[in-house]
């Protein structure tokens, strides 16, 4: 049995060289320094050309029993050097990460320039916040011209000619008939003789006195103006108002305290003082040890106001307000210079933000 | 106005700390600025006896001399004056006692010890006006007698406050002693005590005898009344006098002029005295002044008269300004024998135009330009001849001269006591309301709802119920005031305008441009260093008739030369990069209103520069504020006089210019002193917001395929890309769904003066995949239009 004998010889040697494939591949995944060098010992192990299929080639020598059984020892390897393959191919892809991972390892403490992010003037921040409140009490915003007419800028409002209000030290004349507004209140009064009662409006904008700059003045500043009218509306009502402007800009802490005053436009008139922002109350050098500071001025509509305005008196009333926008914009920031407001400083300005502010 | 608290006292007590006071007065509604102790500037300053004084034995001008301060062993003290004499009454500063200067510690003068200090009258702080001697040199020795011991403040009418009021401007009746003394009363629940004025004639003598009065111009005088004195005894005031003058702030001159100024102080009726003897025919004439008329004053200036200013005249002419100041010829001298006292009532228009006009204000002239009450002028004038007797100044003639043809009486004003109590929110009976306005003077009776109230004579503000409605509320309080908020709904919103500029602002913060304000004013010179053409419509602002300076005289047409001179400013202080803006109003002053005024429109103006900024990143912002409002423009090359020639553009939209923008020429910016180039632009809002579109419908996501072609264009290198890509979006029409450009190659390839630009195209149909024919239709139409409208060619 040459033949017979012939074939034991071939498996004997098929098996003797499946075990040495085992030893070598052992040895060359010890010795694997790369993936490079994985992939060339998965194309000589695995590979068309290579080991493994070379011994498959071989089986045609073995006999019909032998076969079977070779080819199951070959495939095992096959899947087993696979598997090992993968395997380590793996952890060395992880590996790699992990050096990768460790090489770009940045300093996220290190500084660097930021996207430049830009901001309204204080007084748009301050003017948003009062507008915000007073919308939200069903107030409309309404604007006017601020060249304007002596007409409703004086003569409407009660302060008729030559009235000490109207010299020419505290106001800007074009001519005889036309002036820079003083008070935003010439839009009151153009909404009065053109609108019906209920009116409830805010009027923002630019006025202008004649005063040197200082750290307190300025030839050109801000208003806030309100004004309502209707059937039935009392100083009382004002008050609310007032107070609820008062929480929603400086906290639920701050009140309004009224005093009597004098304004040609109302009837009666009154400061409003509010709890001192800085101190709260308790008495400090910015409100003078009082904790009360004047912040604006208020009352109800003269009677003869509503009269020239074309509104019955008899049977409506209203409120007016003025609140001076610097005014309340440098003791929101605590600004001491009126005159950094109009530099432009980018020093100044870069510090406002806006402020998300509860309800 | 300042007011002795002692003086006030005098009238209305003041039963609580001057702390408490001031706050019970604000809030009444009187006015406190602030009140100072004056006792706080002395303390620990009494009277002593210098017992003996004999020269220092180190010394060649200090005396060592013992005192007696009334208090057990006399004191030895080192005096340095040279009047000091044993037998003195003297000004001793005790140890411890607080000076002006300091304070006094036992001392040790050349081995000599001293325990106190003998006062000068400077070093106790205390002026001429309060004590008259305490002007000669040295100490101050008393002239009368004064127990020992005795505090001198109480002698310097020092134990005083002076009261700082700040009195409103339809309240003239409170400038003035009683008038606050009134309010004072009210406010303390005190009972007012007004002197009762009463005058002891010379009943041997009549006025009619000694003095004439005409007025001729009784619109601007509508009451002149006179008083004369004879046998004036000129002469020192007494210190009660002295020391409310000064606490006034008015210096004491002697004793008629002091009285007409105690007069002023106390019942709020400016005075004049004049030297009868030296007016001409002892003849006064009131009347408007001629054109030219020259006037000599007392403060001895000269005035020539503009004509119509009301004047006091005798039968030489002009004496004095009515209202505001006498002339110099009647003066009050030491040698003045028969005096007239004038109390009037002067228009308040025309003392203060004329005032104005000759540029000075006196007290006098700020009383009647408050409004002086024509019904109390005899109050004013019988006082001072109340005070004429009791200071033995002089003899009272009998009788009054009183020119007051048309006498004013305040009418009843009749309310209702529910308006009152609806109008202010508080609940008051008409009953509290009488009692309210009785404490307040006023002839008041309530009648079920009705209130009937009468102003008493010094009050001119009352005109109706809103005033009754004040006057009750201040005093029943004003913390009594409810907070009722306000009912009813309504629709609060913003206004369009504000919304455009919100959105604006929003945007601008979020491309890092910080918002900047300058003034409204401009200075003619910034437009001229545009070099704007005359007839620009910039050029013609709207001047101001008195303009605090000639750098604020007209009002902007453009916001470019204030946001140019933030940028300028920020360079100075050494901003390194800057991205600012201002949003505000400018006046045109050639397109005016219905009512001839201005128009007045939004301008936005953005100014950048510094490392990154350039041409582009600076029209890349006004482009996205374009694209926010979803206007569509065009961008074309603009000349602006103050824009670099090669980098300015103009930004159009239905026809209208919206913005221009560019780098400021070199010329404009070294006018302006900035360095580097700078980048603006100036965007009118009503034009951009005029060209906005609503969004509408979103469009779904594309579902056929986009084909995309690139295109090398060769044209002349003048020619700007972005009215090619106009054309080609218009000529592509619908299917071009979006183009690009992404090349610009010079070079000899493409010839001298030429150049190749590189567009890609995307094309799409929304309803099917475009076929091949659509394709080329849609590029040859396009290459068509752009070589018929620039010459473009396909590059090779």
């Amino acid at each position: 049995m040459p033949n017979e004998w012939a074939c034991k010889e071939d498996t004997m040697s098929i098996r003797d060289e499946l075990n040495r494939l085992d030893e070598e591949m052992e040895k060359a995944l010890g010795n694997l320094d790369s993936l490079t060098a994985l992939e060339a010992l998965r194309v000589m192990m695995l590979g068309k050309k290579g080991q493994l299929t070379a011994m498959m080639r071989m089986m045609g020598q073995l006999s019909a029993e032998e076969r079977p059984q070779m080819g199951q020892l070959i495939n095992e390897r096959r899947e087993r050097f696979t598997r090992m393959l993968d395997e380590r191919q793996q952890a060395m892809q992880k590996k790699e990460r992990e050096l990768r991972l460790q090489m770009e390892r940045l300093d996220v403490t290190e500084p660097k320039p930021l996207p430049e992010i830009g901001s309204v003037h204080p007084n748009t921040l301050v003017l948003n916040e009062v507008v915000d409140c007073f919308t939200g009490m069903g107030f409309e915003v309404v604007e006017g011209p601020e060249v304007e007419l002596d007409h409703f800028n004086f003569e409407l409002l009660n302060i008729p000619k030559n009235h000490p209000a109207r010299d020419a030290q505290d106001t800007f004349y074009i001519d005889d008939n036309v002036v820079l507004r003083t008070h935003t209140s010439p839009v009151q009064a153009r909404t009065m003789t053109t609108r019906k009662p209920p009116i409830r409006i805010i009027c923002p904008g630019r006025v202008y006195r004649a005063d040197e700059v200082d750290a307190t003045h300025s030839p050109v500043f801000h208003q806030i103006e309100g004004l309502v009218i209707d059937e039935g509306v009392s100083m009382g009502d004002l008050k609310a108002t007032l107070a609820a402007f008062a929480r929603r800009l400086y906290g639920s802490d701050i009140h309004v305290r009224f005093r009597p005053s004098f304004f040609p436009f109302t009837e009666p008139s009154a400061e409003a003082d509010l709890t001192c922002v800085s101190c709260r109350g308790k008495g400090c050098r910015i409100c003078k040890g009082t904790g009360w500071i004047e912040v604006l001025g208020c009352g109800m509509v003269n009677p003869h106001v509503l009269e020239m305005c074309g509104i019955d008196p008899k049977r409506y009333s209203g409120f007016a307000f003025g609140i001076g926008l610097e005014r309340i914009t440098m003791l929101r920031y605590g600004i001491k210079d009126m005159r950094l407001m109009y530099e432009g400083d980018l020093r100044f300005l870069r510090q406002f933000r806006e402020d998300v502010k509860e309800g | 106005m300042k007011v002795s608290m002692n003086l006030l006292k005098r009238y209305a007590p003041i039963p609580v700390s001057p702390a408490e006071y001031q706050e019970r007065m604000i809030m009444t509604g009187t006015g406190v600025e602030g009140i100072d102790d004056l006792s706080e500037q002395l303390e620990n300053v009494v009277v002593g006896r210098v017992l003996t004084c004999v020269p220092h034995e180190n010394s060649d001008h200090l005396h060592v001399c013992t005192v007696d301060v009334g208090s057990g062993e006399p004191l030895q003290i080192v005096c340095g004056a040279p009047n000091v004499a044993a037998g003195q009454l003297v000004a001793v500063a005790m140890i411890g006692a607080k000076l002006p200067g300091g304070t006094i510690k036992k001392g040790k003068m050349r081995g000599v010890d001293s325990y106190g200090m003998l006062c000068s009258g400077p070093e106790m702080g205390v002026p001429v006006e309060l004590y008259p001697s305490v002007g000669d040199e040295g100490i101050l020795v008393f002239q009368e007698d004064h127990p020992l011991g005795t505090d001198v403040r109480e002698i310097f009418g020092l134990n005083d406050h002076v009261i700082d009021f700040e009195i409103l401007a339809n309240r003239p009746d409170t400038l003035c002693v009683w008038g606050v003394a009134r309010e004072t009363a009210a406010a303390m629940g005190t009972e007012l005590c007004l002197p009762e004025v009463q005058v002891k004639e010379d009943t041997t003598a009549s006025i009619g005898d000694f003095a004439k009065v005409d007025v001729l111009d009784h619109d601007l005088c509508p009451r002149y009344a006179a008083r004369v004195i004879r046998n004036v005894r000129i002469g020192p005031s007494p210190a009660w006098l002295r020391q409310a003058l000064h606490a006034a702030g008015m210096r004491s001159i002697n004793n008629i002029v002091d009285i007409t100024n105690f007069v002023m102080l106390e019942t709020g009726h400016p005075m004049h005295a004049f030297d009868l003897d030296k007016v001409a025919g002892r003849h006064i004439i009131v009347r408007r002044a001629e054109a030219g008329e020259i006037l000599r004053t007392l403060d001895g200036k000269e005035h020539t008269l503009k004509g119509g200013e009301l004047m006091i005249c005798d039968e030489n002419g002009p004496t004095g300004l009515a209202g505001i100041m006498g002339g110099e010829e009647s003066e009050i001298t030491e040698g003045t024998h028969t005096v007239l006292f004038e109390t009037a009532s002067f228009d308040r228009t025309s003392i203060r135009l004329t005032a104005r006009s000759l540029g000075f204000r006196t007290e006098s002239s700020g009383h009647f330009e408050r409004g002086v009450s024509a019904q109390t002028v005899l109050d004013g004038l019988n006082r001072a001849a109340q005070l004429v007797n009791e200071l033995d100044a002089g003899d009272v003639v009998s009788g009054i001269i009183d020119l007051y043809p048309n006498p004013v009486v305040n009418q009843p004003v009749v309310a209702s006591v529910e308006r009152i109590n609806r109008l202010s929110g508080v609940e008051l009976t008409g009953e509290r309301m009488v009692e309210i306005l009785k404490k307040l003077c006023f002839d008041a009776k309530v009648e079920g709802d009705t209130l009937t109230a009468t102003a008493p004579k010094f009050r001119q503000d009352i005109e109706g119920e809103a005033d009754l409605c004040e006057e009750v509320l201040r005093y029943a309080g004003y913390e009594l005031i409810p907070t009722t908020p306000l009912k009813g709904a309504a629709d609060g919103k913003r206004s369009t305008g504000m919304l455009q500029n919100d959105l604006m602002r929003k945007l601008l913060s979020g491309m890092g441009y910080y918002e900047t304000m300058t003034f409204s004013f401009i200075a003619h010179k910034k437009l001229e260093q545009l070099g704007l053409p005359e007839e620009d419509d910039r050029m013609n602002a709207l001047a101001l008739r008195n303009p605090l300076g000639e750098d604020s005289a007209y009002m902007r047409t453009t916001l470019l030369c204030g946001v140019m001179t933030t940028a300028q400013l920020n360079q100075a202080h050494g901003n390194e990069h800057a991205r600012i803006y201002e949003l505000g109003k400018v006046f045109d002053n050639v397109h005016r209103t219905a009512e001839n005024l201005p128009s007045e429109y939004n301008s936005l103006c953005l100014c950048a520069y510094g490392p990154g900024e350039d041409f582009y990143t600076l029209r890349g912002t006004v482009e996205v504020l374009l694209r926010q409002t979803g206007a569509n423009y065009t961008i074309l090359p603009v000349q602006e006089t103050w824009l670099h020639p090669g980098r300015a553009a103009v930004i159009r939209a239905d026809g209208e210019d919206i913005a221009v923008l560019g780098e400021i020429h070199p010329e404009v910016a070294e006018a302006y002193e900035m360095s580097g180039r700078v980048y603006i632009a100036e965007i009118n809002l009503p034009k951009l917001f005029a060209a906005a579109k609503p969004m509408g419908y979103v469009a779904g996501l594309a579902r056929f395929p986009a084909v995309s072609r690139d295109l090398a264009l060769v044209v002349a290198e003048t020619q700007p890309v972005g009215p090619m890509m106009d054309a080609m979006r218009e000529a592509g029409g619908k299917l071009l769904e979006d183009i690009s450009m992404f090349d610009i190659f010079r070079g000899p390839q493409v010839g001298l003066g030429r150049k190749s630009v590189a567009f890609s195209l995307r094309l799409r149909a929304e309803d099917h995949t475009l076929t091949d024919e659509e394709i080329v239709r849609v590029m040859n139409k396009v290459l068509k239009t752009v070589a018929e409208k620039f010459g473009a060619e396909i590059r090779a």
